[in-house]
């Protein structure tokens, strides 16, 4: 936000003027105040390469904003840069981008997104600075609560949430990905195909490939496509090739480095949840099983499991995992330095205490089931790893006041995690590959050669559906940096690789046809594109004004011209999620939004009433239009 | 073959064969032919141009990467700046006179015609008596991409192409997409003040109409090509107006200074 210097500076010209003249007093008491001048905000967004979609409804509601009389700055940064200004240094108006997680997710993940006793905090925790105790009080009643009673908690929650606008949900975008299925098969088609537990579900075409160590069958009827030709390709006959246009995955590893992750697939298959989501319910993956001993703690005992350099997983690694995620410093640092991922979640978790090697009894106070399922969806990591890294950040060995870890700033080289995958090389802004884990408790077989595994409770994997029994179906998992959605679409219709990562733009899709073996897979992604406001900073810290920008987005417009349908105007963050959004928050059959419909004039901006309604609300406009704000 | 390599191996193969072509038709057999005595004398002449620009060549190779990380942590971000300023001018020129002739042309200009008015300046002063010109070319050409290197590290911003794509349509990489694999190699998509494209191609047109005495014939080829690739890098939603002024401005600097820094020689 800028400053008219020029006018100021006319103004202390007119003063001493006019006190040589002799009226000293009136001319000081006009020139000491502040003049008014037109608000700029700044709009933050990916450019088009990164992020086709992003971009578009930025520049709508740039337009929006331009015709009410807003000088708005359209910037677009890259992602790395989006989320560093976003989320670590909050110093930001506005952004447009995509929430993380892309399984519909439980209402619990509002609590780190909205929680006020984040605010001071860099990261994903309440990165809008929204500080309501309404919403306080009904996030800590949802975790307390259960049944019908948390179902009404949810609902105020969201009502809440919607009618304070601290971002504006536009839209859950369908999950456009271009794969080609010589090579693998099962890409999924209910949610977002390129996803941990997406790409833990494919099996492969050709017999010879790993998926057959302990797959259900599934291979059999695929195995007469052209394998033996899909195999001669490069040698490697079970890799598996992505491609994205986010390189952040080829430079980076870290699991709780913010403004480096998009999702967290990769990572997910690096490092291990003790739980994992699948569908509707919590499945046990590095925990052989959990159970809440009374209402404050969980037991959760581990599966027999390796990290990829061959030390044993124990509680003890699980324990040091939640101390850390609480303060990376492992108090060596004066104020705890929390973890900008995954905060949420961690803080469930009270404290941790190793009952022996495999035990670990975790304080989960008071919260309901689902909630205390999802303390358990944080990454397992290493305590021999990262208690080196707990030390505060330098630079050359030099330390800056930057109130941050070893930890968060490390790029996790050579990332040590149990899961599985595990890291073989890359290079930055080009490539990464990772390869499977051969130790890795789901290729681990029961029955066969190991004798003594016939009994049920020494199965390896207890409790995983079989679906991912074996898996992954792939040897190799090797991720390719191209420039566009375009070059990614074409990539795969060419048969160079097998599937898409980011996302594509609706002008992907016509490419996508070409060859025979392509097709186009999209499920409906969580990940929700939000108008991100830093309700910290005048006037949006005003709930009225933010209430006004969210009448301004045209969502119905946006799904039907920038994704051409493939996506669905929401107003609730968790429109993703089964059964939880309130009828008076729901889009069913409507035309515009239920809580802050659209200021619209026959399919386009009504600015009269946008401008009446900022007028309602206490603003001020100039004689050209512009609106007015006190400059800062 | 990669669509990198392939992509490369068509840009060689049209580029020599275009070389060959206007040798024979702007420098003549008969120049050509003396010109091959004395040419490694007036390679060794102008061997300190050669290495400027050598060193240029290689510093941006090598320090590419690590100017642009310098670039996205401290650049100015400077697109909202460029799109304030001339807001949809190159949508509308995509919107007034798109047509597929004119992408299919323009698209083959900002690649293989681009490439080949690089080239030919180089060897058509080569082929000159005295190497004045060859040593001025060569300083141009480094000074341009010096300067622009270093405007790209201190300026972050993005082309029209990737902040508006409901207007903007990316031309080249909608109808070639595999030029992508190419461009993507030599350069990324913040670095477009100024636009290089411009700087070297008006450097070109420039000098071809300083030595028109000399070569007639390449005057008129240079400055049409030239501007043809003015225009295709707007109409393709490459680069802004904004970008292109400047790369013009720069182009009209670096010949002068070249003029300044390269003497002629007395012998």
């Amino acid at each position: 936000m800028t400053r008219p210097i020029s006018r100021r500076a006319a103004l202390a010209g007119f003063g001493l003027a006019a006190a040589s003249a002799g009226c000293l007093g009136r001319t000081e008491n006009i020139a000491g105040r502040d003049p008014h001048s037109q608000l700029t905000l700044e709009l933050n967004a990916t450019p088009a390469d990164s992020d086709p979609n992003g971009i578009r409804i930025a520049r709508q509601l740039e337009e929006h904003l331009t015709a009410v009389g807003i000088d708005v700055r359209l910037n677009t940064v890259g992602q790395t840069d989006l989320w560093r200004k976003v989320l670590i240094n909050q110093n930001f108006d506005l952004y447009v981008e995509q929430f993380v997680e892309t399984e519909p997710f439980d209402s619990d993940a509002l609590y780190g997104l909205a929680h006020s006793r984040f605010v001071a905090e860099p990261g994903w925790q309440n990165p809008f600075g929204l500080t309501e105790m309404a919403v306080d009080d009904l996030l800590a009643e949802q975790r307390r609560t259960a049944g019908s009673e948390r179902d009404d908690a949810v609902a105020a929650l969201q009502e809440a949430i919607c009618e304070l606008q601290p971002f504006s949900v536009v839209a859950f975008p369908d999950a456009l990905t271009a794969v080609q299925e010589r090579r693998f098969t099962g890409w999924t088609a209910d949610r977002q195909p390129v996803s941990a537990a997406g790409l833990l579900e494919l099996d492969g075409v050709s017999d010879d490939g790993a998926g057959d160590a302990g797959s259900t069958g599934g291979n059999a009827t695929a195995s007469d496509a052209n394998a033996s030709d899909a195999n001669a390709d490069d040698g490697d006959g079970a890799a598996l090739r992505l491609v994205t246009t986010d390189d952040r995955i080829t430079e980076n590893w870290n699991p709780i480095a913010a403004e480096y992750r998009r999702h967290g697939t990769f990572t997910g298959l690096l490092y291990d949840p003790l739980v994992r989501v699948d569908g509707e319910s919590a499945v046990p993956w590095l925990a052989a099983d959990w159970e809440r001993v009374d209402d404050d703690a969980v037991d959760v005992t581990l599966r027999d499991a390796r990290w990829h350099d061959g030390e044993p997983v124990t509680a003890d690694d699980v324990a040091f995992t939640y101390a850390f995620l609480r303060d990376t410093s492992m108090g060596s640092v004066e104020t705890a330095v929390p973890t900008p991922r995954f905060r949420g979640r961690s803080s469930l978790v009270e404290n941790e205490r190793a009952l022996d090697d495999r035990t670990v009894r975790l304080t989960v106070p008071d919260v309901n089931d689902a909630v205390a399922a999802r303390a358990l969806q944080v990454p397992v990591i290493p305590e021999h790893v990262w208690s080196d890294r707990t030390d505060a950040a330098t630079i050359a060995g030099f330390e800056f006041d930057f109130e941050t870890t070893e930890a968060i700033v490390s790029n996790n080289a050579d990332p040590v995690g149990s899961g599985p995958l595990r890291f073989v090389e890359a290079t930055a802004g080009e490539s990464v590959v990772f390869e499977r884990n051969p130790d890795h408790f789901l290729v681990r077989s029961a029955s066969g050669d190991d004798a003594d595994a016939s009994g049920t409770a020494a199965d390896p994997r207890a409790g995983v559906p079989p679906r991912y029994h074996g898996k992954p179906a792939f040897d190799r998992l090797r991720v390719e940096v191209l420039p566009s959605d375009i070059s990614a679409a074409e990539s795969v219709a060419e048969g160079l690789a097998d599937a898409t990562v980011s996302n594509l733009g609706p002008e992907s899709v016509p490419r996508i046809g070409r060859s025979a073996d392509t097709r186009l897979v999209s499920g409906r992604s969580a990940a929700f594109y939000h108008v991100g406001y830093n309700a910290r900073r005048s006037p949006l810290s005003n709930p009225r004004f933010r209430a006004v920008i969210a009448r301004l987005i045209d969502k119905s417009a946006i799904v039907d011209d920038a994704f051409e349908g493939y996506a669905k105007a929401a107003t609730s963050p968790l429109a993703a999620s089964p059964d939880a959004v309130p009828s008076s928050l729901a889009w069913d059959g409507r035309e515009t939004d239920p809580v802050h419909p659209f200021f619209d004039d026959g399919g386009s901006l009504d600015v009269e009433a946008a401008r009446a309604a900022l007028r309602d609300i206490g603003y001020r406009f100039d004689d050209e239009g512009r609106l007015l704000s006190r400059g800062q | 073959m990669t669509p990198f390599l392939s992509v490369l191996t068509s840009v060689v193969a049209w580029v020599g064969l275009m070389l060959v072509a206007a040798s024979v038709a702007v420098i003549g057999p008969v120049r050509l032919r003396e010109a091959r005595g004395g040419l490694r004398g007036r390679v060794w002449d102008a061997r300190r141009a050669v290495a400027v620009l050598c060193v240029v060549l290689f510093a941006s190779v090598v320090g590419r990467s690590s100017l642009q990380a310098v670039s996205e942590l401290f650049g100015l971000q400077a697109t909202a700046f460029i799109y304030g300023l001339e807001g949809g001018f190159v949508a509308w020129v995509q919107a007034t006179f798109a047509t597929p002739a004119l992408t299919a042309y323009f698209s083959w200009v900002y690649v293989y015609g681009y490439a080949f008015l690089l080239a030919f300046p180089v060897i058509a002063s080569l082929a000159l008596p005295r190497t004045v010109t060859l040593r001025r070319v060569l300083v141009a050409y480094a000074l341009n991409y010096a300067i622009g290197l270093a405007l790209y590290t201190a300026i972050f911003a993005h082309g029209p192409r990737n902040v508006m794509p409901d207007m903007v349509t990316p031309l080249l990489f909608a109808t070639r997409p595999e030029v992508m694999a190419l461009t993507s190699e030599v350069n990324v998509n913040s670095n477009v003040f100024p636009s290089l494209h411009t700087s070297l191609a008006v450097t070109v047109g420039t000098f071809a109409v300083l030595t028109r005495e000399e070569y007639p014939r390449w005057t008129p080829v240079a400055v049409t090509l030239s501007l043809s690739v003015v225009v295709a890098t707007m109409y393709l939603g490459i680069h802004w107006l904004t970008d292109v002024v400047a790369g013009v401005a720069l182009a009209l600097g670096s010949v002068a200074l070249a003029h300044r820094f390269v003497e002629p020689r007395d012998d």
